[in-house]
């Protein structure tokens, strides 16, 4: 033991962290796979998390939330269109091509076609290259939130997808169903591995990039071996059985059990995705009452579910913007009361309840089904009665969109890490042609909301946009307008001598290039 | 023979059409397969494109059309999820379910013969009462529970078995094989008990009564009017008659064997067919699930004719079913 | 009172006393059986209605251990139900599915095999042939594929009320082969009797015939499978519930119950899978235990498959 430990000291020293220790591996049980290797093709935390292993963003989130210069050395602000970004010289690809302005001009420019990304990039138009080592990344509006957005830029190899493959058919393709270069060829990034074997939903490799630009990285690990295991209770049984070393996400009702386990540890870190219910007032006759809603979101017992669902390890609500957002305000408490509840209702009028339905994913969140449960049986004590059906999530969100049910829960995550996200697509008043509320299913609608929410869009004096996003806040909650349940932790277990905590942060993307492996 | 045989060709392709057609029906109820394909922020109109692209929009006969036309070619569609040709799919995650009946049907037949064997001949020992009475249980416990059990015991408490997965495969003429490496043979053992858990007690059953029968035949007494050794007469001349039923009821249980890879596969991860199917329910992977109900529809027609081809020829006395 | 009289002389009856395995199993059938038709009185919540539990029950040991309440003899489940009342709706679920099941394919099964064994022919031929099909695909496989038929076609408002009748239907669907052929083989063997022969001549319409005279006649090798299939339902049942194709998850069943508690099972709350799957395990046993002593005593030509 003592033996390797001085090895690695020697290793780190001579060879300042390129990885030589031969033979660290790590065997990672995730729930699932990344979907495809071509990491422009679908927008997902799995994909994210994929595309940090084998590429580079241009910054990147710490864990306090401010931003760690990547790809790009540093940055500045040109004017209020423009940020000039300054690149990182010397770094190569996995093929060996040197990266460079053009690499971003090419990856914004495929952003912006793909399907799943060019709603978060239609702001931005096409970078403008200064030299090698320099590009002006522009916006049509003044955007406050580019930084933000530069966390998704991961550039890819210009040169390698290119031209034309073997079929004849242009390298750049993004497809969805069926065969495309990119999705079906090993990928060629700057990030700390290579990607060296794919089957999907069986097992993916991952080797150490030993020309990693990053020669600061205390990371360790050698090899990465990425196997999928979807059943809770086989994933933690893996990691306690010593065939993992590490899995995420870690079931809350086996915290303990990983706890009291000598051999393993847990981590958890807060997280920024609210779960809450939203009420269908198209639908439901009662639910138009701000009255009954109010009532509603008295029942709810949410601090309950956190402490026995969620074992404790979700960030209780009483809005949607977690801490740290510019919208949260910390006035807004959760407001379970159970004697109010009832009071409310007789107030307005329902004191003999009424009935209603509801649907929920099962797959898709951390305990949904049984936190949609558990609001079946809260309500059922002011008398409303629920009949609920859950499904996976393949099939929930286009039942979600047709609206079938009174209560709906839906989970969110920001993915500009910002407030304005939320009230977007879950605050606002549904429009199909803008595609704005487009998750809105409670059909809540208020004009001032609306039109505070536009204007922060384009407000770039972060005071006046805090005091904007604050306002939102306020009416939804007062107006009852969803119910807020908690945010999400996300947890991770490994098994000792493997520390995960300094690579962990809030948006579930480990930095698994700086994992240190004993 | 051949009419037979023409005939429950006739019947495959008639058994295709119909799944398909109800595979075809429920496939827009089964949720949107686009859905699963793109990000939750994507547009509703982007996705409306994609689903006219896929010709997921067009009305049902002409998507029924096209299919049954490429079903013709051996083409069953793309899977949506793995991107890969359904068949193709479905082939590569053949030999897992395989193996795994296969191993489980090896533990069926080495342990149901010398223990059917020995409770007919020492029907009081303490052991043989045991095996009868552990027997029944083993019918009354669902598969699952069984299979939760041995996880507990073997893999989190214990230790001594990998608990999830194939573990270590190797390739052998596209053939991706565990059976071929320790690592591999280890993580076969708690799924193969599983699935054996269910068709062992009946075989040991099974094997017992007949024995017990063939034990009290007339050449049998002649046996031992002559003389002859204990074990020649238990193992050769009465054995040797028990193995006529087991074979064929073995033939018509291997189906079933076949259904409950479904669930012992979920449970322990087994990246099979019937695990693939189940997540191809959830997925809405219509594609694939449509190629996988003519898929299993078509195995299950052969089969059968297999099965009652040979159990025509081993016993003359039965009249093929149809052939009149 | 004298068929009561002819019944405690019948052989029947005399082999019943006589055999402990008989007499055991069916007494603690008949005990679960009653608990589960009663079950509003003997348990102590009706956990089928929502508002009788609470959240911060969740999770309680049973009574006897640490943490445990008097209120919960074996303890709560995740969402503070009473175990021990849980299980007894629980079980009547499986009671309801199980019987109701089997009366559906029986009474399909009866009356295909009885057509078909009757009129034989091209009827014949094809009614059979139908159910060969049927047959060698494994009902679960027939049973997942409609189960996610029915569950999408019936919509997701009305699902809470319409999932044990769909269970019933899916489950009865599934097995109704094993009754046709069994009463077929049945009728093949009463059809050229003479009692038969004779109500045709006397002129009585076939349908008479078929369901007065030769019906009453095949009932045996019927009741005997059914004790069979009654398991064999519940345990479909609770395969189902535990894929997730079951019952709702405010009205959980036995097999629902396992599946919970396998996601409990490494966090030590190990009763919520522990008792259900005892309670499962036990019943199917005695069911198949009288069963097998049923065959034996009646000896009926089965149909073996």
């Amino acid at each position: 033991m003592k033996k390797i430990i001085l090895l690695c000291l020697a290793a780190g020293l001579v060879f300042s962290g390129t990885a030589i220790a031969k033979g660290k591996t790590l065997r990672l049980a995730l729930d699932a796979d990344p979907k495809t290797l071509d990491i422009h093709e679908q927008l997902s935390a799995g994909m994210l998390q994929f595309s940090h292993i084998v590429f580079d963003p241009l910054v990147r989130w710490t864990l306090d939330m401010s931003f760690e210069p990547r790809l790009a050395r540093r940055w500045e602000r040109i004017d209020d269109k423009t940020m000039r970004f300054y690149l990182r010289k010397g770094v190569s690809f996995h093929s060996g091509n040197p990266f460079t302005a053009k690499d971003i001009v090419f990856s914004v420019n495929r952003l912006k076609k793909s399907v799943d990304f060019k709603g978060l990039f239609e702001l931005f138009e096409e970078p403008v290259i200064i030299d090698d080592h320099t590009v002006d990344i522009k916006t049509s509006k003044p955007y406050p939130l580019l930084l933000n957005m530069a966390t998704y830029i991961f550039p890819v190899d210009s040169v390698f997808y290119t031209g034309k493959d073997n079929k004849g058919k242009a390298k750049d393709n993004i497809v969805k169903v069926g065969y495309s270069f990119a999705k079906s060829t090993l990928p060629s990034g700057t990030g700390p591995y290579r990607c060296t074997y794919r089957e999907h939903g069986v097992k993916m490799l991952f080797e150490r990039n030993s020309d990693y630009w990053d020669k600061k990285s205390p990371g360790n690990v050698d090899k990465i071996v990425l196997s999928p295991i979807k059943e809770e209770a086989t994933r933690v049984a893996a990691l306690l059985s010593g065939d993992v070393d590490v899995i995420s996400p870690v079931p809350p009702q086996d915290f303990k059990r990983i706890e009291r386990d000598r051999k393993v540890n847990l981590f958890t870190v807060t997280g920024t995705r609210i779960i809450t219910v939203q009420m269908n007032q198209k639908r439901s006759k009662p639910l138009r009452n701000p009255l009954v809603r109010q009532a509603i979101v008295h029942a709810v017992n949410n601090d309950g579910i956190v402490k026995r669902l969620m074992k404790g390890t979700a960030t209780l609500a009483g809005q949607m913007s977690p801490e740290g957002y510019l919208g949260h305000d910390e006035t807004l408490k959760p407001r379970y009361d159970l004697e109010k509840a009832k009071q409310l209702m007789k107030q307005a009028g329902y004191e003999k309840g009424f009935t209603a339905n509801m649907i929920a994913p099962n797959n898709r969140y951390v305990n949904d089904e049984k936190i949609a449960e558990a609001f079946v049986s809260m309500l059922s004590k002011i008398k409303i009665k629920i009949n609920l059906k859950t499904m996976p999530k393949a099939q929930y969100w286009d039942e979600f969109d047709r609206q079938p049910a009174d209560f709906q829960l839906i989970g969110w995550h920001s993915d500009t890490e910002d407030s304005g996200n939320f009230y977007e697509y879950l605050a606002m008043c549904p429009d199909r042609k803008t595609g704005l509320g487009q998750y809105n299913s409670g059909n809540y609608c208020n004009q001032e909301v609306d039109k505070l929410t536009l204007e922060s869009m384009v407000e770039t004096d972060m005071q006046v946009r805090a005091a904007k996003l604050k306002k939102i806040e306020r009416i939804l909650y007062d107006e009852a307008a969803f119910i807020p349940f908690h945010w999400q932790n996300f947890a991770y277990g490994a098994r000792k001598g493997i520390n995960v905590e300094p690579i962990l942060n809030i948006m579930n993307f480990p930095y698994f290039g700086d994992l240190v492996m004993k | 023979m051949f009419a037979f045989i023409v005939r429950r060709i006739i019947q495959a392709i008639f058994v295709m059409v119909i799944i398909a057609g109800i595979g075809f029906t429920v496939q827009n109820k089964l949720g949107d397969p686009v859905r699963d394909m793109v990000g939750e922020r994507v547009s509703v109109a982007e996705r409306e494109a994609l689903r006219d692209k896929l010709g997921l929009n067009d009305p049902f006969l002409t998507q029924f059309g096209r299919f049954v036309r490429n079903a013709v070619h051996g083409d069953l569609g793309i899977s949506y999820f793995h991107n890969k040709p359904t068949v193709d799919v479905i082939l590569s995650k053949a030999p897992a379910t395989l193996e795994l009946v296969f191993g489980s049907t090896v533990m069926i037949l080495v342990l149901c013969f010398p223990i059917g064997i020995y409770t007919a001949i020492k029907p009081k020992t303490w052991f043989s009462r045991f095996v009868m009475g552990s027997s029944t249980i083993g019918v009354a416990v669902p598969v699952f529970l069984t299979a939760i059990t041995l996880i507990y015991i073997f893999g989190v408490e214990l230790k001594w078995l990998p608990s999830y997965g194939r573990g270590e495969t190797v390739d052998i003429w596209g053939w991706d094989t565990g059976l071929l490496t320790a690592d591999g043979l280890l993580h076969l053992i708690l799924p193969s008990i599983s699935l054996s858990s269910i068709m062992l007690p009946l075989y040991i059953r099974l094997i017992r009564s007949e024995m017990m029968e063939v034990l009290e035949t007339e050449y049998i007494k002649f046996a031992w009017a002559k003389g002859l050794r204990r074990y020649r007469v238990w193992l050769v001349h009465a054995f040797k008659n028990t193995l006529l039923p087991v074979v064929t009821v073995f033939g018509v249980e291997i189906g079933i064997l076949f259904a409950f890879t479904l669930l012992t596969e979920t449970v322990f991860q087994w990246q099979g067919m019937g695990f693939m199917f189940l997540e191809a329910v959830e997925r809405s992977d219509t594609a694939l699930l449509v190629a996988y109900l003519v898929v299993v529809g078509v195995m299950f027609v052969v089969i059968n004719t297999l099965v009652d081809i040979a159990y025509g020829f081993i016993n003359p006395m039965v009249r093929i079913t149809g052939a009149k | 009172m004298r068929s009561w009289q002819r019944f405690r002389q019948s052989y029947f009856f005399y082999s019943f006393k006589r055999d402990p395995v008989a007499l055991g199993s069916f007494s603690i059938f008949f005990f679960l059986f009653m608990v589960s038709i009663f079950a509003p009185l003997v348990a102590p919540y009706n956990t089928y209605d929502t508002s009788t539990y609470d959240i911060m029950d969740a999770e309680l040991p049973p009574s006897w251990m640490d943490d445990g309440e008097e209120r919960f003899l074996l303890g709560t489940d995740i969402q503070g139900r009473d175990l021990y009342s849980t299980m007894i709706y629980g079980l009547r679920t499986s009671v309801f599915i199980g019987v109701g099941a089997v009366l559906f394919q029986a009474i399909l099964g009866i009356i295909v095999g009885l057509t078909a064994g009757y009129l034989g022919g091209r009827v014949d031929s094809t009614l059979m042939r139908i159910a060969d099909i049927q047959f060698s695909i494994p009902y679960l496989i027939v049973a997942i594929i409609a189960s996610a038929i029915f569950q999408l076609a019936f919509g997701v408002g009305r699902f809470e009320e319409l999932a044990l009748p769909l269970l019933i239907v899916i489950i009865g669907l599934s097995e109704w082969p094993k009754y046709a052929r069994t009463v077929r083989a049945s009728v093949l063997g009463e059809k050229n009797k003479e009692y038969v022969e004779a109500a045709r001549v006397i002129g009585l319409n076939r349908r008479l015939i078929m369901f007065r005279h030769i019906l009453p006649n095949t009932m045996t090798p019927v009741l005997v499978i059914s004790t069979i299939q009654v398991a064999q339902a519940i345990m479909s049942e609770a395969a189902l519930s535990f894929l997730g194709l079951g019952m709702p998850v405010t009205k959980p069943s036995l097999g629902s119950l396992i599946k919970a508690g396998f996601e409990y099972v490494f966090s030590g709350s190990w009763w919520i899978t522990f008792f259900p799957g005892i309670l499962l395990v036990t019943f199917t046993l005695v069911i198949i235990l009288f069963g097998d002593w049923l065959r034996d005593v009646l000896n009926p030509k089965l149909y073996k498959g």
